[in-house]
This record gives C-alpha cells, structure tokens and sequence, in this order.
C-alpha cells in the first residue's frame, strides 16, 4: 500500500469520523483539558502582531481593558450556542446547515476561509522578518526578493507537512504549543525586565496630529471583537468532545478571552519595550529578545519562532483542510490543502498583509458576526435549543433544512446584509468612519446587533416563519393559543392599509355593495355572514366601511398570517365546533366597546355555495348581546374560488347585500324562533342559482376539476368515492357515467340530463342519514395527523386511526402532550358540524379536523386510506349525528 | 450503507442522551452568572472611554 493512500486514507477516516456525533461516553474533555487545548490553539506568533497593532492606537491600560474585557465580553455572548456543540456532539459546520442549508453551508465555508487564511500569511510573513532580523544582527544582509522567498518557504514547508497527514500534524501540534509558551514566556520576562515597570504602565502612543482618542479607542474594542471572533473557525471542533455544557462554554471564552488575550498583552508590552529602547515599534519576538538581551538568546529564539511560524501554518492547513473536504467530499485533500497554500502563497507575494492588518480584522469580522449572530438568534430564539440532527447530517428522508434546492435564502440574505451594513458604519480599507454613532458601537457589535434583530423579525413572519422552522417537528412550540388574551379594537392604522388590499383584491370581481335598512345602524352591532371562500374576509370589510370591526377566525389563520398581524385586523381566535366560552366572553367585550362584531355562524366555507341549517345559538347570542344584529350575503365568493378548488375563476362577479334584520327596540321583543328564522331567510344562499340569473360565465377549462370532493356518490351507479373530475368534466371510475360542466356551473350527460350541483349534493347526504340510521355508518381508518397547539407551528403526531360511528369520532394516535399513545373521544351530540377541507393550503389534499380546547387535529388520509376518506361523507354523518339535519 | 446506519444510530443515541441529560446542561444559575460577567465587561469597556 503506498503512503499517498495511506494520507488519503487516514484523512477520509478523520472527515468521517470528525463529522460523526461524539457520543456521551466519548468525550474526552473537561474543563481544563477543553481550556489547555484551545489555549493552544489561540496562542500563536500573530497574537504578537495583534499586541503590537493595539499599542500603536491606544495607552497600556486602554490596551489592558481591550485586550481582556472586550474579548471576554464578546466571548461571553459569541460562545454561548457552543451548548449546541457539546449537547449534540456536533461541530459548528454541521449545524449551520440549518442556517444556510447544506449548499448554501459550502459557500459560507468558502468566505470562512477566505476571511481566515490571511492570518496564516501572517504567519509567513512573521517568519520572514524573524530571519531577516536575525541574519541582519549577524551582519548578513539579504538579496532584493529574499523576504519574498523566505515566507513562501514558510509556506512550502507548513503545506509539506499537513499533506504528511494525521499521525505528522499531531507530533507537529505536540511540539508546537510547549514551544510557542517558551517563546511566550521568554518575551514576558525580557520585554518586563529590560524597561521600568512605569514606562509600559503609564504608556501612550504618539499620535498624528488629527487621530481622535475615543476612535482609536473604539478601534481597539473593534479589533479585539474581531480578533476572537475570527479565530473561531479553527476552534469549532473542540466543544463536541466536551463533557458538559459549562465546560465547552467557560472553556472557549477563558482559552481565548484569557490565554489569548494574555500574549497579545505580551506582544503588546514586547512592542512598547522595544519602541521605549530602540524608538521603533515591532511586532517580532526574536528582534526584540535579540536587541533587549543577548543575540544568543535571540538565535536560540528564532529556531523556536521559525518552527512554530511553520506549524502554525501546517496546523491551519491541516484544520482548513479537513473542513473542506468535510464540505465538498469528493475532492482530495491534497488538492484542497495546495489550494489553500496557493491562496496563502498570493497573499505573501502581494506581501501587505501586516499592514492591512487591522483591515482584514475588520472584515473577517465583517463576515464572522453576522455569522455570529444568526448563530445566537437560531439557536435561542428559533430553534429554541433543538436542531434536526438527521436533517442536519442529510439522512435520507430527513430534509428539513434542504431549504431552496440546498439554499436557506433568509440566513445568506441575513449574512448578506449584515455584512453590508458593517461597510456602512466603517470602511476597513481606507479606515473612513461613515456613521460615527453606530461605530461607537464598533463595526462588528453594530453588524451583529443588527443580523441579529433582522433574522429574528424576519423569522416572526409567518411565510418565512414556515421556510425557516421546518424541523418544527424536532422542537414544536407546544403552548396552547391564549384563547382568554382580551383581543385589540381593529387598529386604526392598519384599518385603511386593511380596506385598500381588499379594494385592490375585489377589483378584478367588479364588487357591488347593496345597503338595506342601515340607516341609522351605528356600532355597537352584531353581524351575521354568509361564508364561501377566503375572499369574504375582503368583502365583509368594505360592506362595513367606515365602521371597525372583530371577526372570529379559526386558529389557523393565526398560523397562516402571523397572531400579531390577525389581532390588529380586529380576529378573535378560536377553534371549531367547542364550547368556546372566553369566545362569549371576548365577543361581549367587543359589543360593550362599542365595535361590530362579525360572525359566519355557518363556521365552515359552503361546499358546494349553498347554505347550511343554523343553529338557534346565534339568535340567543344576539338576545343576549341586546344590538341590532345585521346580516351580510355574498354572492360570488364561492364561483370565485370554491372550497374544492381555490384556482381563482376570473369570470365570477361578485355582489353583497348588508341589512339589519333586527333591530335594538325588536331586540327584546321578538323570540330565538323569530329572530332565526330571519337571519335564516337573510342567509340562503345558492350560488350556482345566483350565476345562472345573473348569467356570469366561467369558462376555465379546467372548472370542474376537485368537483368529486364534495360530489363523490355516482348517480348512476350508486358507489361512493367513485368520482373522478378532469378539464370540465366529472365521471365515475366504475360505470362510466359522466357530465360536463357548462359555463354556467350546471352539469350536462351525454344524454342531455341537466343537474343542478347542490341537488346532487343533498341527494347524498340522504344515503348517509340512511346509513346511520341503520346503523350501518362505520368509518375505522388509519391516518396521519398533525396538532395546531396555537398561532406558532403545526406539531406531527404521526400515524393514528380514526374511527367514525353513531357514538362520535374517536381518535387514537400519540399524543405528543401527554407523549403516550391515547385515543380521544368526540361525542357526536356535541359537534353539531365539522370543518373539512378538500386540499388544505392547495397541497396537503383532503382533510378534516377536531379539537379540544387546546389544540385542533388536522386529520389526513394515508396512502392506505386515500381512497375511503372523503370529508364531505363524513361531515354529512357528523351533521346528521349532531342534529343539525333531521 | 453501514456508514448511515452508524450515524443513524449515533443520533438516535444522542436524542437519547438528551432526553435523559447525559450531557450536564448550563442551569438558570449559570446563564445568570454568564449574563453578570457579561454585564461587568461591558461596564469595563464603557469605563475605558473616561481614560
């Protein structure tokens, strides 16, 4: 076997085995080893740089309070979703899938590194002056180009070694790190003991004449800000072998906020003694042991210094190298690690990259904290400390976080602009501060600041909501829908914003608003609707108009358009078919404000556009309320968009006529029997009856397709579920008979019988008050369920049954409450209806659904089921059985 | 395909683990003591201005 496939070999094993979940009994790391181990990764010569670039804005004690306090304090916040690390075992790149998907996951690894190799020219660069400096105080002096040279030999060498692979990095790492606080601890006690004490002290740099302290000041905060944040790519594999969450944490601020700001300080002080002796500042160890000691002492250094120049370049090399190959699993890692080389080596022939220090600070930072801050607002605030780890890792059937074809467009928007409101605050480049309030923030806070509140604010509506959270089912919000909360009067500000979407939405329809006896109506009333579609909600609004108004809605709308969003609209939020008595109590509170309040008291969209009975509740709720109760008939929102198909119809016209039926002196006066009977009278409807009089003509080719939903019973035949509709055309699977729908919503057989849909439509619910009857009504079905606890997320119960007889529905599934495995009973007397759907959202297909008080159960077929589930024969039982058919 | 069964098992493990808290969580007391040194530096880095 030769040594190239060893490397290869051992690096697959190490990509394989460094993305796999650390288990429990694996980790190795308690605190001080998870500290030691990232303190070494943290000390390196360019922490001298750093020192060096600091003491060149601010005083030592300035440099003091920058050096620890700001790292620490961005430690303490930037570290924090490291607890996601060392709960799951999992590195920093697996779970930014679910921030940036897996694609999406590449491209950010690439400006990771992009922003995060510089320092590694550092490193070139620090050797090459080391040997210069060197040479030059033994009298030799180097030919034009040698410095060149010598840090691409720096890198030759660091690319030599990590292409060696595993078992060489790891001798490399143990020699490195004892030999980089050699050199630590050599510098200390030289820079302490070569100039007074009170001189580093009382230290303050000369300025130009137009530098402002408080923004050399605020630089400093910003490039310790950076400084951490950047050096966290090279150290996101460590917390995943932590053995708690305290010491994964503590461990990454104090071996950063502590070890390494400690020899920045050091290069710091290294820097201030040599400009105090020589009058020139310089970020070189071995120039300043040479200069401030014996030139011995300074030769023994530079072998320290060379060699740990080299492996910190090897290690970075190593590191970068095996996270790329992680990402793009088909390339080989030699490939990768000679690119990354090449990048270092351009980067040193362009040979400025110490004095672009403090800029490539900055915009490494640029990038790292908005990266910072989606990490903070994802894991807190969005996932609520839950990650899909199967998503996550791409298993098969697990595919939450593929997003847009692997892209999580939010999270690289949020990336995008975070970046670039950094530019806006400061240009890193030619150090020109564009907003000096923001940048007293400093760049890097600002930017994570505002990432951070933009991806939160964008994750609150309810669409990106959805796109982002779908790995709900791995942490549900599980928090039952304030039914109680006292809803808000319709925002006043919202109402115009409100009244031109449904101005502009109604348009195409040719709206026409009719008014009787509402002279004189004024608010406080109560108003019954008609209810077909979705587009009654934009109808009911401009028929009340100037009036504000509250409407009951079922909860999932909350889901669909945010809760905040429906309680400014005036929407009170229930479920179907309970005993809502906070629903009694808030409705009352509406009336005695003073606003109207909307009522479809038929709580669920007309099958076929014709009216359901009512119950005598509403009559009663309106004597109890003592207002002039008031009806609303639309005409045309079911043509528009019926239930069973929510493909807008252009042709439809649309009509309402607004009247008060009863008014506050009949009140008292009059029964429930009455008072129903004319809400009743106001509240028949038939819209096909409505198109044909007002001959409104829908030619969509395909206008009967989803008609077999509500139409399942063949006429001919007799067998349920044998519809099938396609184009204009419904038939029966079995014999064969079809129609055709007309332009005019009336269906034709070939033989010229014309069928009227909603007769069609009752003559089925006869057989199913038969069925019951005879006892014969029995539906025991498996099927896939899913909770809506509130206005937040739905929750998978996964598979269930339900069963559907004389005594009611009961339904048997996990019950991720109690998470035991429960059957719920819903007696039939006690839902007098039920809500169905034909294609739930236009994509999840037929469903039902029944609630408890705290959540509602959208109850779906499953592929075994698909064909025995249709929801209108049920809601006929369920009518039948509630008596609200006789 | 047994590379995915390991994995697989591994997560579920993990989700195990988890659940049981395996892994000692950062308690109330914790992020309280996390949120006081945060507060403390910041009051550091404000204090650096009047230098």
């Amino acid at each position: 076997m030769s040594r190239k496939h060893d490397v290869n070999k051992e690096i697959e094993n190490e990509v394989y085995c460094g993305t796999l979940p650390v288990l429990p009994k694996e980790r190795k790391y308690g605190f001080m080893d998870a500290l030691l181990v990232l303190s070494g990764y943290c000390i390196a010569t360019w922490s001298y740089t750093q020192g060096s670039y600091l003491a060149t804005l601010v005083g030592f004690k300035q440099l003091l309070i920058g050096a620890f306090l700001a790292a620490i304090f961005m430690l303490m916040i930037y570290q924090l979703p490291v607890i996601l690390s060392v709960r799951y075992g999992i590195d920093i790149w697996i779970w930014l899938r679910s921030v940036f998907g897996p694609k999406g996951n590449k491209i950010v690894t690439i400006i990771i590194i992009l922003v995060n190799f510089p320092w590694y020219a550092v490193c070139c660069e620090l050797f090459a002056d080391s040997m210069e400096n060197l040479l030059e105080l033994f009298g030799i002096h180097l030919f034009n180009g040698a410095h060149l040279v010598l840090s691409l030999s720096c890198v030759v060498i660091g690319t030599v070694i990590a292409l060696r692979g595993v078992s060489t990095i790891t001798w490399t790492t143990r020699i490195l790190v004892p030999l980089l606080l050699l050199v630590g601890v050599a510098v200390v006690v030289v820079g302490f003991t070569s100039v007074p004490m009170d001189v580093i002290w009382n230290y303050q740099p000369q300025l130009a004449g137009d530098a402002d302290k408080t923004v050399n000041y605020v630089l400093t905060i910003e490039a310790n800000f950076a400084f951490v944040i950047t050096l966290v790519g090279g150290m996101a594999e460590v917390p995943r072998l932590c053995k708690s969450e305290k010491s994964g944490y503590y461990a990454g601020v104090l071996g950063q906020g502590a070890a390494g700001s400690f020899f920045v300080v050091v290069g710091a002080v290294m820097a201030i003694a040599m400009q105090y002796v020589t009058g020139k500042m310089v970020d070189d160890p071995t120039l300043m042991m040479a200069t401030l000691s014996a030139p011995i002492l300074g030769l023994s250094s530079l072998l320290l210094v060379a060699f740990a120049n080299i492996g910190t370049q090897a290690v970075g090399s190593y590191i970068y190298g095996v996270m790329l190959k992680s990402t793009f699993k088909k390339s080989s890692y030699k490939l990768l690690v000679l690119v990354l080389g090449i990048y270092v080596a351009l980067l040193c022939v362009w040979g400025k990259i110490t004095e672009y220090f403090g800029s490539f600070l900055t915009i490494g930072a640029c990038v790292y904290a908005p990266l910072a801050a989606l990490l903070f607002v994802d894991f807190f605030l969005i996932r609520k400390q839950k990650l899909d780890l199967k998503s996550a890792y791409e298993l098969p059937g697990h595919n939450a976080y593929q997003y847009s074809k692997g892209f999580n467009i939010v999270g690289i928007i949020c990336l995008a602009l975070g970046f670039g409101f950094t530019l806006l605050i400061y240009d890193p480049i030619q150090g020109i501060i564009h907003n000096k309030i923001l940048f007293m923030l400093t760049p890097t806070f600002a930017s994570f600041i505002f990432t951070g509140v933009l991806y939160l604010l964008l994750s609150r509506i309810p669409g990106i909501r959805r796109y982002i959270r779908r790995d709900t089912h791995a942490s549900p919000d599980k928090r039952p829908f304030d039914r109680a909360k006292t809803p808000p009067r319709q925002n006043l500000f919202m109402l115009p914003i409100l009244w031109l979407i449904c101005k502009i939405t109604v348009s195409p329809y040719k709206l026409k608003i009719d008014k009787h006896n509402m002279e004189g109506i004024k608010p406080p009333f109560l108003v019954y609707g008609s209810h077909n579609s979705f587009m009654d909600f934009y109808v009911t609004p401009l028929a009340l108009k100037p009036y504000r108004a509250n409407y009951i809605s079922e909860l999932e709308g909350f889901e669909a358009f945010g809760e905040w969003i429906y309680r400014q609209i005036g929407c009170l939020g229930t479920r179907k078919f309970i005993n809502d008595q906070y629903l009694i109590k808030n409705i009352r509170k509406v009336i005695e404000r003073g606003d109207v309040m909307v009522i479809y008291p038929e709580a669920r969209y007309a099958n076929v556009g014709t009216n359901s009975h009512l119950t005598p509740s509403i009559a009663k709720l309106a004597k109890i309320l003592k207002v002039p109760v008031v009806t609303i008939n639309m005409q045309g929102n079911y043509l528009q968009q019926p239930i069973w198909n929510l493909k807008e119809r252009k042709g439809a016209r649309l009509h309402a006529d607004l009247k008060c039926v009863v008014t506050k002196d009949e009140i008292d006066k009059l029964s429930v029997d009455e008072i129903l009977s004319r809400i009743f009278k106001e509240l028949t409807y038939d819209e096909y009856k409505y198109q044909l009089d007002n001959n409104i003509v829908i030619d969509d080719e395909w206008r009967a397709e989803g008609l077999h939903y509500p139409l399942y019973r063949c006429r001919k035949c007799g067998r349920d579920f044998a519809m099938t509709t396609s184009g204009s055309k419904i038939a029966c699977k079995y014999c064969g008979d079809s129609y055709n729908m007309d332009e005019l919503g009336r269906l034709h057989s070939p033989s010229g019988e014309t069928i009227h849909i909603p007769d069609w439509y009752e003559w089925q619910r006869g057989f199913v008050h038969e069925e019951v009857r005879e006892g014969k009504y029995k539906l025991d079905i498996p099927v896939r369920i899913w909770a809506l606890p509130n206005s937040v997320n739905f929750v998978d119960c996964g598979e269930g049954r339900l069963i559907h007889d004389n005594s009611g529905f009961s339904l048997e599934f996990d019950n991720y409450r109690t998470e035991k495995h429960e059957t719920l009973k819903f007696s039939a007397k006690s839902m007098v209806s039920l809500h169905t759907e034909y294609d739930y959202r236009g994509k999840y297909g037929p469903c039902i659904t029944l609630s408890t008080y705290d959540d509602t159960f959208f109850i779906y077929p499953t592929d075994e089921s698909r064909d025995v589930f249709n929801p209108t024969k049920i809601q006929f039982a369920t009518e039948f059985l509630g008596g609200l058919y006789k | 395909m047994d590379r995915d069964n390991e994995l697989e098992s591994r997560i579920d493990e993990i989700l195990k683990a988890e659940k049981e808290n395996k892994i000692p969580r950062m308690t109330k007391r914790d992020y309280i003591i996390a949120a006081v040194i945060t507060v403390i530096s910041l009051l550091g880095i404000i204090g650096g201005f009047l230098l």
